[in-house]
Formats: structure tokens, C-alpha cells, sequence
């Protein structure tokens, strides 16, 4: 579809160059046939959920009030947060990886049509990752009655702009002050760090007093309290969401205008900072000293070396594999929030295994399936069992500081205890380090986010159910010992 | 007499459809040899064989007598092999990808250790050891390439269109360094599609097309096969490869 529209646009034009920009983000999505049928189908039952819904909601009559108004609103604060995620990864993609500017600024186009082009590019891909998810059941609903909820999808394209404007410029301005390298090492941290902020937000909401509320209906409560969502600005989305004209002027206007005028400022930042010297990340180190500290004796000291280092020298990677723990928090919250109810050894040697199996998993993705070189490895004169063993005895070594912590803990209300967590935990990590590395596919670190992906997700499902009974089975021994 | 280099016989590989269709390939010891042929005639895919990293379907293949294909940790240890993209790790530093290399080949750190020196010094890498190989250039980058192939001492060094990308300095260091190996007594075999390079450094050469060998021998051989004693090698690979 978004040939057969290229096709009737002047080629060079910023409409032309937006749809060109708006391909490369859903071929960036790289889902197999197989993964496009499964789309295409859950797409379909997703819709014919939206259908039902709207023939179920046909005669029924609403009158938007400033609680549907403030339901809009937090939907609208956790939407902008991922939206704003997901632009600031497609402006680091847009500027660091491309790999395309060379191209588009060496043709005889204006520049600035083709920033343009790439901004609107990365607002577009930000609408349509949420369009897929709104639209299945926003369609239906408004065409079978509810016409004014198509206000929703204005919020959305508004929420988008603004998003995309936050996004690349927050790159830009840590490209400028920090230089391209580190700006895409924290973008990168950044970006994780906005994805997670509302799930840490609400954790710790959770945790707060005795009740047994979720995070979001706390969040939800205490907004209502303090009178959000009956405000002039604060109920904006919510009038925008169901159909006010003068609500959907104001957002979706003011999103264009500060879409334009961010974009007018940004584009001749843009240029500037690749005008003057590119966008590549580039570094360079004086040398000192002898070599002969890089030469270990063995073959899992040459992979482990490889593996920390790879690992140290790529921040963001480290920090999303950090992440990952971090949202294993809610379990050791539980620990320490029902402490008198659920005994505190025997929940921590749960945590440690289950928080275990999560890093090892990890950390043998990236020694077995994000060989940077597996080339390298075929040609060397190894045993491909030796190679894999020294795998997963270097995804162990390097989970096994953060590994050590919680038996630690536990030590000091019971050694046995301790002792049966440690032997748990080193069990759980190399069970499932050895089904990542039995079963490694080659992919490249920079897919470690989406690596569940396709057969990804099975064995991802039994690795934690493997690490979840492991866990229980230490759990219930310390609690007995 | 002494055992080849490389010798390869009765080799067959299909992807789909046939690519190498019973290849018989003999380089003697001591030797460049240089494997020419066009666009997809098989000569990475024969390379790949050779170094064990695509499994033919049928024929044999020997590294210095040893059978690469029953005894493939043998014939690696004494073979190395660089492709036209470098085997390399970006976020390493020159002296710690040729310490990893001499890792995988266990090469003991008393003996790697100064072999790597000489060859960072050799290939004017030394100054830049410490420098992590993502903002290398391409020549640079094939250069530390080759000093990891070289760093256990291969007695075979396959290269495959190793001057690709390399400018002309870059490109005659890299050719010297090639003469050099085989100074030493190693033997190296080469893909190109540079015909002066396999004109001015291959002791023999060999034309590959359509899976098999078509012709082989020294350039005065191949110009004798293809009919004129003065035709160029450009000349003659055309009359030999474009024959019915």
C-alpha cells in the first residue's frame, strides 16, 4: 500500500520521502511469513473483537464526565511515555544507524525536505506501532455509533507529534553537548529508563501501606484527588478522546504547530551537526604499554575476557540487561512488604534463583546467539561442545557476582539455607544458560530487546518456568531447613 | 614428492541448484596460488568448504594430508582464513582480538604474546592496538584481520578477495604481506577479481566457472591453453571462461 501511494507522488518530495521513511520503520519490524500470518490473524480476531464490542455498545448513550476524562488522562500520561521511548529509539536509529543519510543528502534534494522527511518519519512509526493497538477497536466502535471517539485517534496523531519532537531533540541535544558517541550510549539508557519509569512508578505505588490496590489505581486515585482530569488543561485529552471539536482543535493544532516549529529548529540543528562532521560514533584511545595482559591461557579465559569486555563496553546493553532485573523488583518488594505474612529467607531464595535464570539466559543470548563473529569460532580448532561449555561457564562467571547477593542475605539468618540457594541458583542459571546456548541463534546484540521474538518466546517461557520451580523447590527447602 | 596444501576431489555443493559440480583442485606447498573466476562461479563457496565452514555433499578435501572432513580440528589448526568482511569484534581492541584469536587456537600467552607484537609492528598496527576496531577503516580493519589469521602460525592462509575496499597503499601492504607468508614457506590461496594482482603475485592460477576448474597452471600455461603466448591474463581469462 505504501508503494502503490509512493507511486503517485513526485519522487523527492517530503510526502514521497516520508511514505519511503515510514517502509524502512515496518521492514525495521523484520517479522518472518510465518510472523506476518499470526499477525495478520490476531489483527483480524482483534478487530472482529472491536465489531462486537461496537454492535454491544451501539445503542448505549454516554455523557463524558471528568472521571472518563481523567481515565483518558492517565491513559494518555502512560501512552506518552512509551510513545516518547519509542522515538527517541528511532531518532538514535534515524541518526546513528541508518546508514542512509549519505545517500539522501549526496542527491539533489533540499536538505531540509529530507530532515523533514525523517522527522515525519519517526512521528508516523510512533502512530502506527499504537494505531495497531487503538485502531482494531477505536474503528469499530466509532463507525457503529460512536462517531466522537475518532476524537481519540486525533489525540493519538497529536501525542505522536509531540513525541517525535521530544525525541530526536533530546538526541540532538545530547549529540551536541556530549558528542555523538556518548548521546547514543544515553539515549539508549534513556530510553529504557523513560520504558521503565511507569512500570518502577507504579511498583513502588504498590508497595506503599497495607492496601492491596494496584499502582495504577493508586496513581489514579491520587490524581482524582488533587482535581486532575476536571481541569481546563487536564481534561484536554479526555474532551479530545470523546469528540470535542474545540479539544481536538487545540491538541492536534497546537501538536502541528509545535511539530513544525521544533521541526524547523531541529532540522537546522540537524544539518549543522552533520555538516560538521557526521553523526557516526567514533572514538580513539592512545596506546601505552605492552599486549601481553590480553593473552589468557584456555579457552574459557579467551571468552570470558571477550564476553566482559564486549559487555563493559557497551553501556546501553548492560543497562537494558540490568533493566530486565529490575523488573523482577516486584518480587523482592513482596518480600520485605509482607514480611510478617511470607517468611524473608525462603522468598529471597525464590528471587535469587528466578533473578538468576534471568541473567544467565541473558548473558548466554549474548556469548551464543550475538556472536559478533561466529565465522571466527567455526575456523578455530575447537570442539563446538567445548566452545559452548566455555559459553556458559562465561555467561555463569559473569551472573555470578549479582548471583552471590541474595544467598549473602540469607546467610546471615541461615547458612544451610544459604548454602541450598547457592546450589539453586547456580542449578537454575545453568539449566537455562544451557538451553540458550544449545539452541543459539545467530542475531545481533542490537536485537537484544526483541529477542523472544518468533521461537524466542517458547524457549523464553520454559527457561522461566524452569527457573520459576527451581525457585519454589528452593524457596520451600530453605523455609524447612 | 610433497604433500599439497590443498587438495580437493570430486567436490559437489547444490543450494537449491548445483554451484560446485565435481571439483578437482590440487595447490602445491610453498605456493600463492590464485583462484579467479566470474560473479558465482563457486570460489567463496569452494573457500567455505575448504575451511569447514559449509559442508559439501559429496567429494573429499585434505589440508597437508590431513582429511578436513573426518579430522576438521586438525586441518584448522593449520589453516586460517580471512573473507572479504573482516571476522572481527568492534568493540575489541586490535591486541585483544589477536589475544582472543590465540585463545581460540590455544596458542600459549608466552609465545602469542610477542608473535602478536611483531605482527601488530609488521602491519603498522601498533600504534593504534589499544584503539577499539570500530572506528577503523577498512583497510585497517583487514589488517587486523590478517594478523589474527596469521597469529598461530598457519602453514594454509585462505583469503578470500582480500582487497576489496583497500586503497592502493593499503592494498600493496596487504599484497606484500601476502609474499612475504609465502617467503616464509606458508602457502596462500586467494580469490580475486583484480587480474593484475593474480598477473603479478601468483606463482599459479587457477580459472574457475560454472562449479568446476576450468584451467589451471602458471600464466604462461594459461595463455598457451588459451591459444596466444601475448595475450594479457585479463585476455585470456575471457577467451577461457567465456569457451562454450
Amino acid at each position: 500500500m505504501i508503494g502503490w501511494a509512493m507511486r503517485r507522488l513526485p519522487p523527492g518530495s517530503l510526502g514521497w520521502l516520508t511514505l519511503h521513511e515510514l517502509r524502512g520503520n515496518l521492514r525495521n519490524a523484520g517479522r518472518s511469513r510465518v510472523g506476518q500470518v499470526v499477525g495478520a490473524l490476531f489483527l483480524l480476531g482483534y478487530t472482529g473483537l472491536g465489531i462486537g464490542l461496537g454492535l454491544l455498545l451501539q445503542g448505549v448513550r454516554w455523557q463524558a464526565d471528568p472521571l472518563a476524562w481523567l481515565v483518558v488522562l492517565v491513559a494518555t500520561i502512560l501512552l506518552f511515555t512509551f510513545m516518547t521511548t519509542q522515538s527517541l529509539l528511532a531518532s538514535q536509529r534515524t541518526l546513528f544507524e541508518a546508514g542512509d543519510l549519505d545517500l539522501l543528502f549526496s542527491a539533489p534534494l533540499d536538505p531540509r525536505t529530507v530532515v523533514s522527511a525523517k522527522l515525519l518519519g519517526i512521528a508516523g512509526g510512533v502512530m502506527l506501532t499504537f494505531s495497531i493497538f487503538l485502531l482494531p477497536i477505536l474503528g469499530p466502535v466509532a463507525v457503529l455509533g460512536h462517531p466522537e471517539l475518532l476524537g481519540a485517534l486525533a489525540l493519538l496523531v497529536a501525542l505522536a507529534l509531540v513525541a517525535a519532537c521530544l525525541g530526536l531533540g533530546a538526541t540532538l541535544l545530547l549529540a551536541r553537548t556530549l558528542g555523538p558517541r556518548a548521546a547514543r550510549t544515553l539515549g539508549q539508557i534513556l530510553a529504557a529508563l523513560t520504558g521503565a519509569s511507569v512500570f518502577l512508578a507504579t511498583q513502588i505505588l504498590n508497595q506503599q501501606g497495607e492496601r492491596r490496590e494496584s499502582g495504577t489505581v493508586l496513581l489514579f486515585e491520587a490524581l482524582h484527588t488533587r482535581g486532575f482530569g476536571s481541569g481546563p488543561l487536564s481534561s484536554l485529552p479526555g474532551r479530545a478522546a470523546f469528540g470535542e471539536p474545540l479539544a481536538i482543535v487545540l491538541l492536534l493544532g497546537g501538536g502541528c504547530l509545535l511539530f513544525a516549529a521544533t521541526g524547523w529548529a531541529m532540522r537546522n540543528a540537524f544539518l549543522r551537526s552533520y555538516r560538521a562532521g557526521g553523526m557516526r560514533p567514533a572514538g580513539n584511545r592512545a596506546a601505552k604499554g605492552g599486549i601481553a595482559r590480553h593473552f589468557h591461557r584456555g579457552l574459557f579465559a579467551a571468552i570470558f575476557a571477550k564476553e566482559l569486555r564486549l559487555l563493559l563496553r557497551d553501556p546501553a546493553l548492560l543497562f537494558q540487561l540490568l533493566l530486565r532485573i529490575v523488573y523482577l523488583a516486584p518480587i523482592v518488594l513482596i518480600a520485605f512488604r509482607d514480611g510478617r505474612s511470607l517468611p524473608l529467607a525462603p522468598t529471597l531464595a525464590f528471587t535469587s534463583v528466578v533473578i538468576a535464570g534471568q541473567l544467565v539466559s541473558s548473558l548466554a543470548w549474548l556469548a551464543a546467539s550475538a556472536e559478533d563473529a561466529p565465522d571466527l569460532l567455526k575456523v578455530a580448532p575447537v570442539d563446538k561442545d567445548d566452545l559452548d561449555f566455555a559459553k556458559l561457564m562465561a555467561a555463569m562467571a559473569l551472573a555470578a557476582p549479582l548471583g552471590m547477593l541474595l544467598p549473602l542475605a540469607i546467610a546471615m539468618e541461615t547458612i544451610p539455607g544459604a548454602l541450598i540457594t547457592l546450589l539453586f541458583t547456580a542449578g537454575a542459571g545453568g539449566a537455562v544458560g544451557y538451553l540458550e546456548v544449545a539452541h543459539a541463534q545467530p542475531a545481533p546484540r542490537s536485537t537484544f530487546q526483541r529477542r523472544q521474538k518468533g521461537g524466542g518466546i517458547i524457549r523464553s517461557l520454559v527457561e522461566f518456568v524452569i527457573a520459576l520451580l527451581l525457585g519454589l523447590a528452593a524457596g520451600v527447602l530453605v523455609y524447612f531447613v | 614428492m610433497s604433500i599439497p596444501a590443498l587438495r580437493i576431489a570430486g567436490l559437489h555443493k547444490a543450494f537449491g541448484k548445483p554451484v560446485i559440480t565435481g571439483l578437482d583442485l590440487t595447490v602445491g606447498a610453498g605456493q600463492l596460488y590464485a583462484l579467479l573466476g566470474p560473479n558465482g562461479a563457486g570460489k567463496t563457496t569452494t573457500l567455505r568448504m575448504a575451511v569447514g565452514l559449509t559442508e559439501p555433499d559429496q567429494g573429499s578435501i585434505e589440508i597437508f594430508g590431513v582429511d578436513a572432513r573426518a579430522q576438521p580440528q586438525d586441518a584448522k589448526a593449520i589453516t586460517a582464513w580471512l573473507p572479504d568482511e573482516p571476522m572481527l569484534y568492534d568493540k575489541l581492541t586490535p591486541a585483544e582480538y589477536l589475544g582472543f584469536v590465540a585463545g581460540l587456537w590455544r596458542i600459549p600467552p608466552g609465545q602469542a604474546a610477542p608473535e602478536a607484537e611483531r605482527l601488530l609492528r609488521w602491519l603498522e598496527l601498533w600504534e593504534v592496538r589499544d584503539t577499539r576496531c570500530e572506528g577503523f577503516s577498512r583497510g585497517m580493519q583487514q589488517k587486523v584481520a590478517l594478523a589474527g589469521a596469521l597469529i598461530h602460525d598457519p602453514r594454509l592462509l585462505i583469503l578470500d578477495e582480500p582487497l576489496t575496499g583497500l586503497d592502493a597503499a593499503m592494498a600493496r601492504s596487504v599484497k606484500d604481506a601476502l609474499r612475504a607468508a609465502v617467503d616464509q614457506g606458508k602457502t596462500v590461496i586467494v580469490t580475486t577479481h583484480i587480474l593484475e594482482v593474480a598477473e603479478r603475485l601468483a606463482d599459479r592460477i587457477g580459472i574457475i566457472a560454472g562449479g568446476r576448474l576450468l584451467a589451471e597452471g602458471t600464466l604462461e600455461e594459461l595463455r598457451t591453453l588459451a591459444g596466444s603466448e601475448d595475450m594479457s591474463l585479463e585476455d585470456t581469462f575471457i577467451r577461457l571462461t567465456s569457451r562454450p
